[in-house]
């Protein structure tokens, strides 16, 4: 059960503009690399899929142990949803 | 579609998947082998792979025979053919991967390659060559499972030596079953193997004739087909080099200087190949073929058809009780499901895919009834890479290889390395398809709980990412960065290295900082762990500006960063170094050329601002538009058109002189500073903590300039260029062309500091400013050029935009010259309006050249005025009191000659060294707010030939000016007197604070004399106005001439003086003349100041209230008495209008209406201020109209209000009363007098033209029918002034040319006469 999530808003060339942690449980030492680690590895999957689907929600396009990538694909930027 | 057998899987299938032959051989054997290096197994290995056996026709279950293309054997020692123990295969991976590790890293060059560099190479280029090796390794670590029938010894070769001793009994005996592996002894496998009988006969003992005669005894005993006879070590002529070594692929480890089958010649290859030919073509694939044949048979007796296949499962569902061991019944060799295994596996290994499938089948649903699940994974295994060999189902050959893999992972012991093979076979089939991402995914679930193994998977995963098409360079980053850690987990350091510098490729240019500072930071300190601490720091460093980091990181990078310098024994230099941040915009280059500052505020003003004052001032050229920089480039050699300039001082030549093998430095000094440029750069701290800068400095560069050179050839010519690095400190300091200022401070949190560096020429040259180098935390040197990026520096001089860049920082250094320093003092920093202040003007030289010629232009001539030399020894405010003896006109009322507002100096007036110039300056601000005054002082030098001829000093000083007394004034005609009015002053104390004392009122023109109506005690018996207090007076204004003029307005009560004291009469305070200097210059910029406003419109009156501070707590010394003057300029005395009049008459008359009406005669003195001629057309209306126009009433009131003011004064006691309230009242009784009829004769209408400043009388007559008092302001003058003939210039048309102007009330009496 994931405790934290973590939001990241994504430009078009791969840029984090945004980020924010959400959620109450005590932070994680390496919680915001960690993240980052993870979301950058997912825009990959989503570079992939993001052409394949009509959809703009994206839910669950990867996952890292317990830690699911969902994310929203708008026309110009990348949104992330990340628990 | 690639042949799957010639794919990497398939290759590994076909070598790794064949059939073992065990091998038993005596001591003897082995002993003649290691002559050569090598083990008898060893010796025979490279001649095991039979690429081409066409000779063997195959034939298995069907009776189709066929040609197997490739064949291996795989020869083991009987004593290796067990399950290998653990631990050991254990420490053999890690000790592959540690070699990797080792050769790897010293293979690692400093920077990884750029991404796009890796993707176009090959895909063996970037892949690590051992990942195959360990993959091997890690498979054979699960070789001879007893639930697996491929690893069974198919054969068995039995070795003697000819010098053992009874040769026939060593073979029984080597054939012993203690000595057998388990698998034979513990009835996993069949103990009737097929046994082949070699004899190893060494050439170098002895001649093969004993050999010969064992073999035939051997014959006799095992049979004529399984004995064979091996010579070896045929070579007679001592150790033979092979060109290439069979063996060399084999066996890896072998010491550089040992040459493998070094007594074995081309014979005995040849009969080793033999051998191994006829045992595999003759023997092993002809028994393997029987064995089939046989299984086969017994399976399609016994399972196959419908019958037996009901019958199986009912059998297998009664069994199904009794048994519950884990991992299903124990199987025998001789059990139908074991035989099913063999059947398939040797099928298998004789590359018949087809029935192997069909046994696999049949065999796996067994197992899944049994729950014999870890045979069941491993049928499903070999099912999955049967259907990949054959090529057909991929999905099939998938599922089969997924559940194989689940299977595996669901039984808890000992499966997750069957797993693990599983998956790189798996892997392998999905590589081989090109399905990278899957392959990648695979090897992610292969990662156990063995960080090692994970970490191996882990990278491996990573490069499948890479090789997928299209490339996933993020997975595969992030996967390095997971395998890099559990490498890290395991103390594979040099490997955790390794992965991370392959990630940083993927991150380098990201902009997802903490992924960019974790990869840096650990790397960082992994390579200070292995002691390389120069390539740690040079990673730390990119990690050192997070601002992004929490506190906690951001002290951990700082102080890991730290240490890992200290470690290194030395000082860092850094070009760029991150910590602190210089901000480059900020950069701002100020020196000094002819334009030279006062203090550094004026260096800061727009250059605009000033060239605005200095236009006037510098010289120009005979071209008309010339500024000082065309006149610069003028003067100047072309070449340093460009480069800006500043000024040398201190050492003039330095000289270098041979003498006795010793170089003498002889340093020719001058006196002076150099003068040096100022270079502010903004540090800030991009961390949340604090971080101590020290030995902030620019880096310059000084070149001797060309010219220079080249004029004196004969003088040594040098390159004076400051390299710090070779010199020592000190040194630096005598031989240093410039001096550079050092700064050092520490920068908390967040902050950001802007220092002022300096560096100061001491030669003539070219100088440059190149950077700008600190020290962090005194360990790391940090450098920043300036140059790089310098698009956006804003540099306060640099307004030419067509200069380069890097010209910005360049300078000409010329010789020394003198510079004025100035200063005023004492500048207020604020000060309330009104207050008049002397002021000292300062100007010092400290050269031994005199400057002259000077020049003072003040951007604020209106609140700062020049006064004279000789105003610094009088007495403020002393001596502007009025003493009877002086003459108003006096000496000291000289006004200065200003010309364009340039003020020029005496010519004789010369600043010298050590004797500073004084000059008085007088401040009085007209104004509130904040003003910034700009005084520019130009001067030019006598004696000083060179590139500048005159200097410019500029001084800035910022003045806070507050509100202090609003004064007005206003000023009422008389209507029964020409030439008088009444003057109203309104003053209020505008300050929060101060409390002023009113002291004098003078008008300024000595024409107009005032006196106060009522004492100011009255009203103000303390005299002086507290804060926010208003003061009203009324005085009464009177023009002397026209006293003199019209003698019979007189009032002797009223002395007129241009002065009146408020304060008590009695007081012996004196008078102030304002006609004296300062007052009188600051009240002619009040009048051009004021005056623009109104322009031309005449009869004004100047009036300057002054007024002095009272502060309480400080007691009023000369010195401390502030003087407040307050300028009233162009007070109108009259309305709009130019004309003025007067109805002059009888006020009662007494008539006697029942003999005629009354005519009465009344005179109205009109009189014209005007310039010009003006004609008024008087116009009694006898319809009274007051509302008739609104204009007309608005004028009414206003007369009436005057009127009124002017009646009521006497009575009104209170000031506060305000005129509206009588101007209504007024208004309300005209209208209501006016009601009895009178008549204005006809004569009344009359027309004048006045002449300009003169008067005329016109009569007036009006006839009144009946007794009562009359109002005669029911007429009009419509006056036209006369546009004259000449040039009337512009003033005319701002003044109105005609208007009309309401009657005053002139109340007549008239009474019936008795």
């Amino acid at each position: 059960m994931a405790t934290t999530a973590c939001f990241i808003i994504v430009s078009r060339n791969d840029i984090p503009i945004y980020e924010a942690e959400v959620g109450s449980a005590a932070k994680r030492e390496d919680a915001a690399q960690l993240h980052q680690f993870i979301l950058h590895a997912a825009l990959d999957i989503v570079q992939d899929l993001a052409w394949t689907t009509s959809a703009m929600f994206l839910k669950s396009i990867d996952r890292f142990n317990d830690l699911v990538v969902s994310v929203y694909v708008t026309a110009g930027h990348i949104l992330y949803i990340f628990n | 579609m690639v042949d799957p057998a010639s794919t990497p899987l398939g290759k590994m299938l076909l070598e790794e998947i064949t059939p073992v032959v065990m091998v038993l051989c005596t001591p003897n054997v082995e002993e003649a082998c290691l002559k050569n290096g090598l083990s008898f197994v060893q010796m025979l290995t490279p001649f095991c792979n039979f690429n081409n056996i066409d000779a063997v026709l195959v034939r298995t279950a069907s009776d189709q025979p066929y040609r197997l293309q490739k064949f291996k054997l795989r020869l083991f020692y009987a004593s290796d053919i067990r399950q290998p123990n653990l631990e050991v295969a254990e420490e053999r991976l890690k000790q592959v991967i540690t070699q990797a590790g080792e050769r790897d890293f010293s293979e690692l060059s400093i920077d990884p390659p750029h991404v796009d560099d890796l993707v176009s190479r090959s895909e063996p280029e970037i892949l690590p060559s051992w990942f195959q090796v360990f993959n091997k390794e890690l498979i054979r670590t699960l070789s001879f499972s007893d639930h697996e029938a491929f690893d069974h010894p198919v054969a068995c070769l039995l070795v003697v030596s000819s010098k053992d001793e009874e040769p026939i009994n060593r073979f029984v005996d080597l054939f012993n079953t203690n000595k057998l592996p388990s698998l034979l002894n513990d009835g996993v496998m069949d103990p009737m193997i097929l046994k082949h009988y070699l004899l190893l006969h060494d050439n170098q003992d002895e001649t093969s004739e004993k050999a010969t005669k064992i073999l035939t005894e051997m014959r006799g005993t095992f049979g004529p087909n399984d004995c064979q006879l091996l010579c070896i070590n045929s070579s007679k002529d001592g150790p033979l080099q092979h060109q290439d070594n069979p063996w060399s692929q084999f066996k890896l480890d072998a010491l550089p200087g040992q040459h493998l089958g070094c007594f074995l010649n081309i014979d005995d290859f040849n009969e080793i190949k033999d051998i191994l030919q006829e045992l595999s073509t003759k023997h092993i694939i002809p028994y393997m073929e029987q064995k089939i044949h046989v299984l086969n048979q017994k399976v399609s007796a016994t399972r196959k058809g419908f019958r037996n296949q009901i019958k199986n499962l009912w059998w297998r569902k009664g069994k199904e009780d009794e048994l519950d061991s884990l991992n299903g019944p124990i199987y025998t060799f001789s059990s139908i499901e074991s035989q099913i295994r063999i059947l398939g596996d040797y099928a298998f290994m004789l590359q018949d895919y087809d029935l192997a499938l069909s046994n696999y089948h049949l065999i796996s649903t067994d197992y899944k009834l049994d729950k014999a699940w870890k045979r069941y994974a491993a049928v499903q295994e070999m099912m999955g890479l049967t259907y990949f060999l054959l090529d057909q189902s991929r999905k099939e050959a998938e599922s089969c290889m997924e559940n194989a893999f689940d299977t595996y992972l669901k039984i808890e012991s000992a499966g997750q390395q069957n797993a693990t093979r599983c998956g790189l076979w798996w892997i392998g089939m999905l590589k081989a398809r090109d399905q990278h991402k899957e392959a990648a995914t695979v090897y992610f679930r292969i990662c156990g709980e063995d960080p090692l193994h994970s970490a191996v998977m882990l990278e491996q995963a990573s490069y499948c990412y890479f090789f997928s098409k299209p490339t996933m360079l993020h997975k595969y980053g992030f996967h390095l960065v997971l395998s890099g850690d559990h490498y890290k987990k395991c103390d594979q350091v040099k490997h955790a290295i390794r992965t991370y510098k392959s990630a940083i490729s993927v991150y380098k240019e990201t902009t997802w900082d903490h992924i960019k500072d974790y990869v840096h930071f650990h790397i960082g300190r992994w390579y200070a762990f292995l002691g390389l601490y120069d390539i740690a720091v040079m990673h730390m460093l990119e990690v050192l500006a997070c601002s992004h980091q929490s506190k906690k990181n951001q002290e951990l990078f700082l102080r890991d960063f730290l240490q890992i310098v200290q470690k290194t024994g030395k000082t860092f230099e850094v070009f760029k170094l991150k910590l602190p941040v210089i901000s480059i915009s900020s950069l701002k280059v100020i020196f000094e050329d002819q334009r030279t500052y006062a203090s550094p505020a004026a260096a800061s003003v727009k250059e605009s601002i000033w060239h605005s004052l200095e236009e006037d001032m510098v010289p120009s050229l005979t071209t008309a538009r010339s500024n000082w920089l065309e006149l610069q480039s003028k003067l100047m050699p072309k070449k340093y058109k460009e480069s800006n300039i500043c000024v040398a001082g201190g050492m003039k030549i330095p000289f270098l002189k041979q003498s006795s093998q010793q170089l003498e430095v002889v340093l020719i000094w001058e006196t002076g500073d150099p003068e040096a440029i100022k270079v502010d750069v903004e540090f800030r701290n991009p961390l949340q903590i604090s971080i101590s800068i020290s030995g902030v400095s620019l880096i310059c560069e000084l070149s001797a300039s060309p010219e220079e050179m080249k004029s004196d050839a004969s003088s040594s010519a040098i390159e004076l260029q400051n390299d710090e690095n070779k010199n020592s400190r000190t040194s630096v300091d005598i031989i240093s062309p410039f001096i550079l200022s050092e700064v050092d401070f520490t920068l908390a949190g967040g902050e950001t500091i802007l220092v002022q560096l300096t560096v100061a020429p001491r030669v003539e040259g070219i100088l440059k400013i190149v950077g700008v180098r600190w020290k962090l935390s005194s360990s790391v040197v940090g450098f920043h050029n300036f140059e790089s990026n310098f698009l956006n520096t804003k540099i306060v001089k640099g307004r030419n935009s067509k200069h380069s860049p890097i010209n910005e920082l360049k300078f000409m250094v010329i010789e020394s010259l003198p510079k004025l320093e100035g200063f005023i003092h004492p500048f207020p920093e604020s000060t309330y309006v009104g207050d008049l202040r002397p002021l000292v003007l300062e100007l010092r030289n400290q050269s031994k050249y005199p400057v002259q010629n000077l020049k003072m232009k003040i951007s604020h001539p209106r609140f700062l005025v020049i006064g004279n030399q000789e105003e610094l020894n009088i007495k403020f405010p002393t001596f502007l009191e009025k003493t009877i003896n002086v003459e108003t006109n006096g000496g000291l009322a000289k006004s200065n000659t200003i010309s364009q507002g340039v003020f020029s100096f005496p010519e004789d007036i010369m600043v010298l060294e050590e004797t500073p110039l004084r000059w008085s300056l007088w401040l009085r601000t007209a104004v509130p707010g904040d003003i910034s005054f700009y005084i520019t002082v130009y001067y030019e030098m006598g004696e000083v030939s060179g590139v500048m001829r005159y200097r410019i000093l500029r001084m800035h000083y910022n003045l806070k000016v507050l509100p202090s007394l609003d004064v007005s004034f206003q000023i009422s005609p008389c209507p029964l007197r020409m030439q008088e009015f009444l003057l109203r002053m309104n003053v209020l104390n505008q300050t929060s604070s101060e409390s002023f004392q009113v002291h004098q009122l003078s008008s300024v023109a000595k024409q107009w004399g005032i006196s106060l109506l009522q004492p100011v005690d009255g009203v103000l018996p303390s005299r002086s106005l507290f804060p926010h207090q208003a003061l009203s007076c009324f005085f009464m204004l009177k023009d002397h001439k026209s006293l003199t003029s019209e003698n019979r307005i007189s009032s002797p009560s009223l002395h007129l003086e241009s002065d009146v004291k408020l304060g008590p009469q009695s007081d012996d305070e004196t008078l102030y003349e304002v006609s004296r200097l300062p007052l009188a210059d600051f009240h002619n910029c009040e009048r051009l100041h004021q005056g623009t406003l109104q322009q031309g419109i005449q009869h004004r009156v100047d009036f300057i209230l002054i007024s002095r501070l009272l502060r309480s707590n400080i007691h009023a010394g000369a010195s401390d008495l502030h003087l407040f003057s307050h300028h009233a300029c162009h007070c109108s005395l009259s309305s709009k209008s130019p004309i003025s009049w007067l109805v002059d008459g009888p006020r009662t008359i007494c008539h006697d209406f029942a003999a005629s009406f009354c005519e009465i005669n009344v005179r109205m003195t009109i009189s014209n201020s005007a310039d010009g001629v003006v004609s008024v057309h008087v116009n009694p209306s006898d319809s009274h109209s007051s509302g008739g126009q609104s204009s007309n009433a608005a004028a009414a009131a206003h007369h009436s209000e005057d009127q009124a003011g002017w009646h009521d004064i006497p009575v009104a006691k209170d000031i506060k009363v305000t005129s509206d309230v009588l101007a209504t009242q007024a208004g309300k009784s005209m209208s209501l007098e006016s009601v009895l009829p009178f008549i204005w004769s006809g004569s009344s209408f009359t027309k004048v033209l006045i002449e300009p400043k003169s008067t005329v009388e016109v009569p007036l007559q009006i006839c009144v029918f009946a007794p009562g008092t009359y109002d005669l302001s029911n007429y009009v003058l419509n006056w036209n002034l006369v546009p004259a003939s000449s040039d009337e210039g512009n003033l005319g048309e701002q003044k109105p040319s005609s208007g009309v102007c309401q009657g005053y009330p002139y109340h007549l009496t008239v009474l019936q006469s008795t």
